[in-house]
């Protein structure tokens, strides 16, 4: 009788049954992860969207930065994202070998784009870019230039760190093709950050 | 049409990629064309909004999996990011209205 109501319960109409998602418990937590981190970022660029409205004068992105060296920054984060699908693929034929290596690029595709990121705040640091004060006259401008680029180049890091992890545990065969996919989602999410970061930030 | 990632293989990765980096380009490329503000702010904009797509849909594998999960994720985000963005605006509109240096 027991058995029989649990069966009609998970068996819902809507065809939800046990899993009503169709995924793990940890790759819905993922999920959850990233709703709510996409929330930190949207709070971050709302404030931008505001305080840029609110300033009579903006400088030029094209002549504060090398808009070419940001696109490729953008080419090689494009690309670890199609290294690392390509790696999330290789676990789930369990190709080892094409996990690891596709894992390997992607992990120096996000070390390019840190170091260029480092190269970027040092060229702008030098030309005397503050947190509170720049030569081009609007304060607010660095402070959110230092802020979004700041937080994304954190996550940038801490998915470096993670996918060295995910390929270490790969190359000792103790990680789960879950466990590749997992970080996968996270790393997709770093770069659909930079979509909007590169628009919003350097491109309007 | 494909319905399983295992259907498609890895081309549909590459295949984004390319769209991805010409979607790119074409943003790059509108800094040298003589087009109105909001024209090229709603252009940048849609390109935005593809790519988002793209990445979500192909990267992220919503395309393939299951509608509950999609809608989760869209609304989720949706809803939030508006409630937020409501938010922010009560203190938002008090520095439009004091208009910064």
């Amino acid at each position: 009788m027991e058995n029989s109501a649990t069966v009609s319960t998970l068996d819902s109409p809507w065809g939800g049954a046990a899993s009503p998602f169709g995924v793990s418990w940890q790759k819905l937590m993922m999920w959850v992860f990233i709703i709510s981190d996409a929330l930190l970022f949207a709070g971050l660029l709302a404030s931008y969207g505001f305080v840029r409205l609110a300033s009579p004068h903006w400088p030029n992105r094209a002549e504060v930065f090398h808009l070419q060296f940001i696109g490729l920054m953008t080419f090689l984060l494009i690309s670890s994202s199609a290294t690392m699908a390509t790696a999330v693929g290789g676990a789930r034929q369990g190709n080892r070998t094409l996990t690891l290596r596709f894992l390997f690029l992607t992990i120096l595709g996000g070390l390019a784009f840190l170091g260029m990121q480092a190269y970027e705040w040092a060229t702008l640091i030098g030309e005397g870019a503050r947190l509170d004060a720049n030569p081009w006259g609007v304060p607010a401008f660095t402070a959110f230039f230092f802020l979004l680029t700041g937080f994304h180049g954190s996550h940038v890091l801490s998915g470096v760190i993670i996918l060295a992890v995910v390929a270490l545990r790969s190359a000792a065969g103790r990680s789960s093709p879950h466990g590749v996919e997992l970080a996968g989602l996270y790393w997709h999410f770093v770069d659909l950050v930079w979509v909007f970061i590169f628009t919003l930030f350097y491109l309007i | 049409m494909p319905r399983t990632l295992e259907d498609v293989g890895y081309r549909i990765y590459w295949f984004t990629w390319a769209l991805l980096l010409g979607l790119t380009l074409l943003m790059l490329a509108t800094g040298y064309l003589v087009l109105p503000k909001l024209v090229l702010v709603v252009l940048l904009i849609l390109a935005m909004l593809i790519k988002a797509l793209l990445i979500g849909a192909h990267f992220m594998h919503l395309r393939f999996e299951k509608l509950s999960l999609v809608l989760a994720v869209a609304g989720g985000i949706l809803a939030t990011a508006t409630a937020l963005f409501f938010l922010i605006s009560i203190d938002g509109m008090r520095i439009l209205r004091l208009s910064l240096p």
